[in-house]
């Protein structure tokens, strides 16, 4: 019953994107015992769901998306020294960055914050990344998604140039590439080559998880 | 109706005035100087200028600049030195930067800042005391000269800064990682007190400009619905935009707002807002307000479109494509006004096309009269 409480204040903590009650609760329900897997899966996670589904409803904003996120990793900080033992299965890697002459991060890294939150494996390569050092980070980490953002029209080719240089390296058919960015249209992205274009962080999210899901049915 | 110069075209369409035909012009700072352009503004299309009304003076501040190497890379760090504490930023510059337009680099880019004014809850203070010792002088010299240099070939506008939050949110503190976000969450007194401050400090700003020969203000906000969102907007950009078209208005110009991103999660508050002009909305592909509801949302403004760069980017057959289906659109064409970028340098090819569309929207327009610029393209070709 005492642990039940706990993950339902974890959850409305997050939901209320509380930076003081989340930390004061995490150190509370530890130091109770409550299994802190349990308080991430049971308490954090579900309150990020129930985020997600406001922003979908038009009731929170992308400030509240972004906010929830750092509430979260508030949260994980504290309990995140409690995990023994196996870490949590993953659902795959994703190597993410904005491309080449392009320093806009936001949408790239609420996408990273929820592809984590998820269980996603995400290496965030930053802004401003040139085509050569994600081509490397994909040869290196052998990533089953590779995410791309670009705000301006004036970067956005680059992305094209990203997908070219996975077709001449052999690694395009290992992954798929969402793409994303205030000026990317799903007729840009097919021009290029792109598997989806993400309406929003959220959508592009489930795409991934869709994609991963799909992979695991067949395997 | 009597032939018009293009200054008379774009000002009588910001005052909601029928005109002889449809007003398109080039934003100064993204308009390449060469052959294309020559034949362009030959063929109809003017030019928006914007130029300051006043300079800044910041008292009791020390503000020096040094080149520095960091992580390998050359930023340029700017420190303001005050009484109450010194802040920085770092900004990284592309080739050019400087050396052209303002501070735009040769691909018409402004400095990356990697590192903003506000970094902790400690930066406020300071900023706050820059603001407040922030003194606006007149200066009418800048547009006086481009109003003599441009005459009939377009029109003035009295640039400004960002609104408070907006200078807070893009500027001072920065979106980078939701990086306002977090702090309006983490820290909402301090972001509010520095917001009022910023208001405060503008006032003998719009007092200058409504008194500047320039016929339009325009807020360069840069409006996005995803950034700011109807909360934010409703409670710190409704009243800043009231409180300045309230003395612009009285002195009989109009206030116009850059608003290029995704509004239509705003539209209702916009419609709300004493804005006269919409600058540079950008409709679908890469806005998501169609150009037809806003022009029937907004009654009582003016819309200047802006040409998405993401349309140009497919090419000149693309963009024609899009500008016939946008004149289809905005059938008769009052309330409207064309600008060729807002956000980026056009090739001469896509500019030349979209002209070719553009040069013949004889007002009003009908389906009759696009369809006959549509053949008559199509016989050029």
């Amino acid at each position: 019953m005492i642990m039940e409480r706990y993950l339902a204040s974890l959850k409305e903590s997050i939901i209320n994107l509380d930076f003081d009650a989340v930390v004061k609760i995490a150190k509370e329900a530890m130091a109770a015992g409550v299994d802190p897997n349990a308080a991430i899966n049971e308490g954090m996670v579900p309150g990020m769901a129930i985020v997600g589904e406001k922003f979908e409803k038009g009731e929170y904003f992308l400030s509240e998306l972004v906010v929830a996120a750092e509430v979260m990793k508030e949260g994980l900080k504290v309990v995140t020294p409690y995990l023994k033992g196996e870490s949590p299965k993953k659902l795959g890697k994703v190597v993410i960055a904005t491309v080449e002459g392009d320093r806009h991060d936001l949408g790239k890294n609420i996408v990273t914050s929820l592809l984590r939150v998820q269980g996603f494996d995400v290496i965030d390569l930053g802004v401003d990344i040139p085509t050569d050092t994600i081509i490397d980070a994909v040869k290196e980490h052998q990533p089953v998604i590779v995410g791309m953002s670009a705000l301006l029209t004036l970067t956005m080719p680059k992305m094209g140039e990203v997908i070219e240089s996975l077709q001449k390296t052999n690694l395009r058919k290992n992954v798929k590439v969402i793409i994303g960015g205030a000026a990317v249209t799903s007729e840009f992205a097919e021009s290029i080559g792109a598997d989806h274009k993400a309406a929003n962080a959220l959508e592009g999210v489930k795409k991934c998880v869709e994609w991963v899901s799909a992979w695991e049915r067949r395997n | 109706m009597a032939k018009m110069t293009r200054r008379e075209r774009i000002l009588r369409a910001s005052n909601k005035e029928r005109t002889d035909r449809l007003p398109f012009f080039h934003n100064w700072r993204h308009l390449q100087i060469g052959w294309a352009e020559r034949e362009c503004r030959n063929r109809g299309m003017g030019i928006s200028w914007a130029r300051p009304s006043y300079i800044t003076k910041i008292h009791d501040v020390d503000i020096t600049e040094q080149r520095l190497e960091v992580n390998g890379v050359t930023v340029f760090r700017r420190t303001y030195s005050t009484p109450v504490g010194s802040i920085y930023l770092d900004e990284r510059r592309a080739p050019g930067t400087g050396e052209w337009h303002g501070m735009r680099s040769w691909k018409d880019v402004t400095p990356w800042q990697t590192e903003r004014l506000i970094k902790g809850p400690e930066d406020y203070k300071v900023l706050k005391f820059i603001v407040e010792h922030t003194e606006y002088i007149p200066d009418y010299f800048p547009i006086e000269q481009a109003k003599d240099w441009l005459g009939d070939e377009g029109v003035v506008i009295d640039i400004h800064h960002h609104q408070p939050m907006q200078m807070l949110m893009i500027d001072w503190i920065g979106s980078e990682g939701g990086r306002f976000f977090i702090h309006h969450a983490k820290y909402p007194d301090l972001v509010e007190d520095l917001y009022w401050a910023i208001s405060k400090s503008r006032e003998p700003m719009y007092e200058i400009a409504v008194k500047s020969p320039a016929d339009i203000i325009w807020c360069g906000d840069n409006i996005d619905g995803v950034l700011v969102n109807p909360r934010l907007f409703e409670k710190y950009f409704m009243p800043e935009y009231e409180k300045m078209a309230k003395i612009i208005h009285k002195h009989g110009k109009l206030l116009a707002v850059h608003m290029d991103g995704r509004v239509g999660v705003l539209k209702d508050l916009i419609a709300k807002t004493p804005i006269d002009i919409i600058e540079a909305l950008h409709p679908p592909p890469m806005g998501d307000l169609p150009i037809g509801e806003a022009l029937s949302l907004w009654k009582d403004k003016v819309i200047w479109v802006g040409f998405p760069g993401s349309i140009y980017s497919l090419g000149s057959e693309v963009t024609k494509k899009h500008a016939l289906s946008l004149l289809r659109e905005v059938i008769p064409g009052d309330r409207l006004c064309i600008e060729m970028s807002t956000e980026n340098l056009v090739s001469n090819e896509n500019l030349l096309m979209l002209t070719s569309v553009l040069e013949n929207v004889y007002l009003p327009l009908t389906q009759a009269k696009i369809d006959r610029i549509e053949r008559a393209i199509r016989f050029q070709d």
